[in-house]
């Protein structure tokens, strides 16, 4: 290699970084400006209430109070409820990915007859205004007994949710590579083992991002668990938060706290499936 | 490799399907205990607020006189409640008794679909009704969802009204003496208005605004005004009453007595202004006292009702009601009677809230004392005009909105015409 | 199952033919599986959706205030619905939440996740690119009523976090009642419905593009195209199922949330951002008024599905012309 080469090798790497360091600032700032209400939040959730009516939400508390934390835990008793929340959304996710899986098969793949009204017949279950549904949805809950179940709110988000996943899925799938499908077919395997095969692995990163999505939105869910989850025991944390809200009277510092509290675990369940997400699976393995 | 991965993949998703399920539709099934052993309680009130502390104390003293019976207390959230009580009290998750809001949209409501169990036979038994004022009673009573007359449905044991919270230290320093009349009230905002003071925090986004507007009305008002407005559905925006209120409160923004930019604030925001010291006067209702009493540690503070008129705010507080799916009715009446006794309407006036039956000289802190004695005199006089987005449901948001106009500058006719339609409009439904 | 176009019929028919017929057996044969994977699916939408959806027309037009008996009123809750003018000119503000939960955010996010992905990616490492993209999907994460509060505080007119910024910079004179002048409110909505949208496209994208294969990069960059180049070329009409699909979701996303708009101003000041769904709700359960909450989603939602249908055919259309 000659010496011109050489020095070229050695310069290249840090010219390279050197104009995307402005960017890289930009992109800091950025992140910085969107976790900034999240800090406001931890902030306030660590105050007294006495330090709050003194100072006001901006300021930084005089000194660190767990209390808040401690008490609103022990008020909905929040273990039990974390646990509540983890169930539905874990049991959602994964049936309404499967269930997503199945629909987006026959349509994306399959490309069954008349796939384009069908999407939009599914999809009606993720546009309808929830408002619409709580009533009818009530009163056949309580025919069938699963009135304040945990099962009829997962049963119920299983549809929504797999709506959007019907609705992505297919669309990536019609996209899917026709040749793998063909090689696999000509291999001898039949509609069902090329879809857990061959398919489901290949749309993976796919599957994880509806997922994660899954998890999270129902985890985020309001109206439909505070219309069916009455009993104390089967209450999400969404709901929950709205012990700190009275009628005239909102404890800040304590909704403050119980927010910190309801964040945290989504944030968990993102940073842990992030990695996840990164490491996926590329199309080009498979060439 | 494909293989061995998605067929172990796949028996890890069935796995955790079966598992899952299994769990959930094992400990989903509500439980509604309708064993006499057993008294289910549902109520809103943070457990350390005047009501959380006596009704704790309401428990005690009702286990104690009924040994073998447990109280199982479910603190709801307020939301919650408001959304669903309905579809509750229709199934069989229903308590045995829970506090309920009152008024027409709410317990006038589930009276009239007989999802609450008439209590008359019970006032005549325990003389309940010798313990509430007829003020009160008002909205105890309902006739076909309207209240004011009728048979029993609720049984409240505090009460609420508003009043004008001030900030003693800021009045001493500006050398402001506190106002008896009506133009002693104005003659003070204009001190705190050249002294670069906002006299009065507010929020716009909120009930606070419509309250200070229901006020001014209420300076022009008698009773039988507020049984027109409220009950037999009279109420003319474009009176006199209604005319004076929406004119006046244009008139202070534009002076200054309330800020502008309080149009787009909640109720905490005004909270959290008067405790902060910015507002030396805060009107709204005696839910406040007990915060204020907890959280407001750096100046002294007191109360004095709104200078110049009869009528104030107010009302008999939330209702304890038992569902007509009640399984224990008979532990829930004696329930209602222990938190009519002494000791627990001691408790709440101590603790900073309004009781509806107690007695003055029992209260020991002189805040308190003048409180209760201000509610007396209000109560027996006729003095509560319930609230300004009682008549129909949903006024909420219509008066919130006006009252967001009138602040933002809006031509007040036209504002009261609006809210006059959409009074008429809430009527007919 | 044999393999297409070896069992051919015994006569021995002219070879196109037989290719013909081997093509339509196949074609057969792939469409008689595939119909039966939607059964589940079916199932379900029909117990959760269809049928509830049903009970909510019927339910339109009736009076009825949650409990008790029905009243039959026809279609009376239709033409008061069409008459309403607070409900109508809320469908204005539907119309720049669109721009500002589907639009925004979606061509926001494709040019963020080429960046991350691309760009900063390649020169810090995916980690990197990772813990920025965590960052910009977390406000999806909050709890709406603390998501509330908190802008509250930002956008207070005294002490809010952005009017004491502005005014220590010295830009004073930009310091606003930002939720309380009807003129600004809408829009300080939209930009706060910004910060919390933005993540979802930003993550759907940065898998998409995991899917791209990369030597159509290296071949890129090896022509000397810069990343804007790479950008329109590659990554744009390469993303495209994904783009189709998180626009349409945004969209609506922004036709059906009104629990922003609750949190941040209840609609106010006066009605000026007060939208459709908002109005449903509180025609639902503030003003127990169903039967006209009722028509009132019945409406929504066939709007909505008039929007989404058009969007789909359109979608398709392409996608099948790509071939």
């Amino acid at each position: 290699m000659s010496v011109y080469t050489a020095r070229l090798a050695r310069s290249r790497p840090q010219g390279r970084r050197g104009r995307g360091y402005p960017v890289l600032a930009g992109f800091v700032l950025l992140a910085l400006l969107m976790l900034a209400p999240f800090a406001l939040v931890a902030m306030n959730a660590l105050k007294t209430s006495a330090d709050y009516a003194a100072h006001g939400p901006l300021a930084w508390p005089r000194s660190l109070s767990l209390d808040n934390l401690k008490t609103f835990w022990n008020l909905v008793d929040f273990s039990h409820v974390l646990l509540n929340s983890a169930l539905i959304s874990g049991a959602v996710a994964i049936l309404a990915v499967l269930l997503s899986i199945l629909n987006a098969y026959a349509l994306g793949i399959g490309r069954v007859r008349g796939r384009t009204w069908i999407i939009v017949a599914f999809l009606i279950a993720n546009l309808l205004p929830q408002e619409g549904l709580v009533y009818p949805l009530y009163y056949l809950a309580k025919q069938v007994g699963l009135y304040d179940t945990r099962t009829a709110v997962v049963i119920i988000f299983t549809v929504i949710q797999s709506a959007f996943g019907t609705y992505l899925l297919s669309s990536v799938l019609g996209a899917f590579p026709r040749e793998i499908l063909e090689a696999a077919r000509i291999d001898g395997a039949g509609t069902w083992r090329i879809l857990w095969r061959v398919v489901v692995p290949v749309s993976r990163p796919t599957l994880m991002v509806l997922l994660t999505f899954f998890f999270i939105w129902t985890w985020n869910e309001f109206l439909l668990p505070l219309v069916f989850l009455v009993s104390n025991q089967n209450q999400t944390v969404p709901v929950a938060l709205g012990v700190a809200q009275g009628e005239h009277i909102v404890d800040v510092t304590m909704q403050a706290a119980s927010g910190l509290l309801g964040i945290l675990p989504a944030v968990a369940f993102f940073l842990v499936f992030q990695r996840t997400l990164t490491r996926g699976v590329t199309v080009g393995a498979v060439k | 490799m494909l293989t061995t991965g998605t067929a172990k993949r796949t028996t890890l998703i069935m796995a955790a399907l079966v598992a899952g399920t299994t769990t959930l539709s094992g400990c989903g099934s509500s439980s509604a205990s309708s064993s006499s052993k057993v008294l289910t309680l549902w109520h809103y009130e943070a457990a350390d607020s005047a009501m959380g502390l006596a009704w704790s104390q309401a428990i005690k003293d009702f286990s104690a006189a009924h040994p073998g019976v447990t109280v199982k207390v479910e603190n709801k959230t307020f939301e919650q409640l408001q959304k669903t009580a309905p579809m509750v009290l229709n199934s069989s998750t229903a308590p045995d008794i829970l506090e309920y809001n009152k008024g027409d949209a709410t317990a006038g409501l589930l009276s009239k679909q007989g999802l609450l169990t008439d209590l008359t036979p019970q006032v005549a038994k325990y003389g309940w009704d010798k313990k509430l004022s007829p003020n009160i009673a008002v909205t105890s009573r309902y006739s076909n969802g309207v209240m004011g007359s009728g048979d029993w449905y609720g049984i409240p044991d505090y009460a609420e009204y508003a009043m004008v919270y001030y900030n003693v230290d800021l009045f001493n320093k500006y050398h402001v003496p506190v106002p008896k009349t009506f133009a002693d009230f104005t003659a003070a905002m204009d001190t705190f208005v050249h002294n670069g003071v906002t006299p009065l925090a507010d929020a716009g986004a909120e009930y606070p605004a419509q309250q200070y507007l229901y006020d001014l009305a209420l300076t022009k008002a008698d009773p039988a005004w507020v049984t027109g407005y409220q009950i037999s559905g009279k109420g003319d925006f474009h009176g006199a009453a209604w005319t004076y209120a929406a004119n006046t409160l244009a008139d202070w923004v534009k002076k200054g007595y309330i800020a502008k930019n309080s149009v787009s604030l909640k109720a905490t925001d005004m909270g959290s202004a008067f405790e902060s010291g910015k507002s030396p006067m805060m009107v709204s209702g005696s839910w406040w006292y007990g915060t204020f009493e907890s959280e407001i540690k750096s100046f002294a503070w007191d109360t004095f009702l709104w200078p110049g008129s009869s009528l104030v705010p107010g009302s008999g507080g939330n209702l304890w009601v038992v569902p007509s799916k009640s399984g224990n009715k008979q532990l829930a009446y004696d329930f209602i009677n222990t938190t009519l006794q002494k000791d627990v309407q001691d408790l709440i006036a101590n603790k900073g809230a309004v009781p509806v039956a107690a007695d003055p000289a029992d209260v020991t802190d002189p805040k308190a004392k003048k409180l209760i004695q201000n509610y007396n005199a209000l109560a027996a006089s006729n003095g509560l005009a319930y609230y300004p987005d009682w008549p129909s449901p949903g006024f909420y948001d219509t008066l919130t909105a006006a009252t967001q106009d009138l602040i933002n500058g809006k031509n007040p006719d036209s504002v009261l015409g609006s809210l006059q339609t959409s009074y008429q409009q809430g009527l007919n439904q | 199952m044999t393999v297409a176009g070896t069992a051919g019929p015994a006569q021995a028919a002219p070879p196109d033919i037989a290719a013909r017929d081997a093509r339509r057996r196949r074609g057969r044969r792939r469409e008689r599986g595939y119909p039966l994977y939607l059964i589940p699916g079916a199932a379900l939408f029909l117990a959760v959706i269809a049928v509830p959806f049903g009970m909510n027309v019927w339910i339109s037009l009736n009076r009825w205030q949650g409990v008790g008996p029905m009243t039959w009123t026809g279609l009376a809750n239709y033409r008061r619905l069409f008459a309403d003018s607070v409900f109508w000119s809320s469908f204005w503000h539907n119309v720049l939440l669109v721009v500002a939960m589907a639009v925004v955010p979606t061509a926001l996010g494709l040019v963020i996740a080429a960046a991350l992905f691309d760009y900063l990616g390649k020169k810090f490492g995916p980690r990197t690119a990772s813990v920025i993209r965590a960052c910009i999907y977390l406000p999806q994460v909050m709890p709406l009523a603390v998501m509330g509060v908190v802008w509250g505080w930002i956008l207070a007119p005294e002490g809010g976090a952005l009017n004491s910024a502005l005014r220590d910079v010295g830009l004073a004179s930009l310091a606003h009642d930002w939720l309380g002048d009807p003129k600004t409110a809408l829009y300080s909505v939209m930009a706060v419905l910004v910060w919390i949208q933005i993540g979802f496209p930003l993550v759907v994208f940065m898998a998409g593009l995991q899917r791209i294969d990369p030597a159509l990069y290296e071949a890129a960059e090896l022509d000397g195209a810069s990343w804007a180049r790479r950008f329109r070329h590659v990554t744009v009409p390469q993303i495209r199922p994904e783009f189709y699909v998180v626009l349409l979701m945004c969209t609506i996303a922004a036709l059906k949330a009104f629990a922003p708009i609750y949190v941040l101003t209840r609609g106010g000041p006066g009605f000026s951002t007060d939208i459709p769904s908002y109005f449903s709700y509180q025609n639902f359960f503030e003003k127990t008024q169903v039967g006209y909450g009722a028509a009132t989603a019945t409406v929504l939602a066939v709007i909505t599905l008039i929007i989404t249908a058009v969007f789909i055919t359109v979608q398709f259309r392409h996608q099948d012309e790509e071939g």
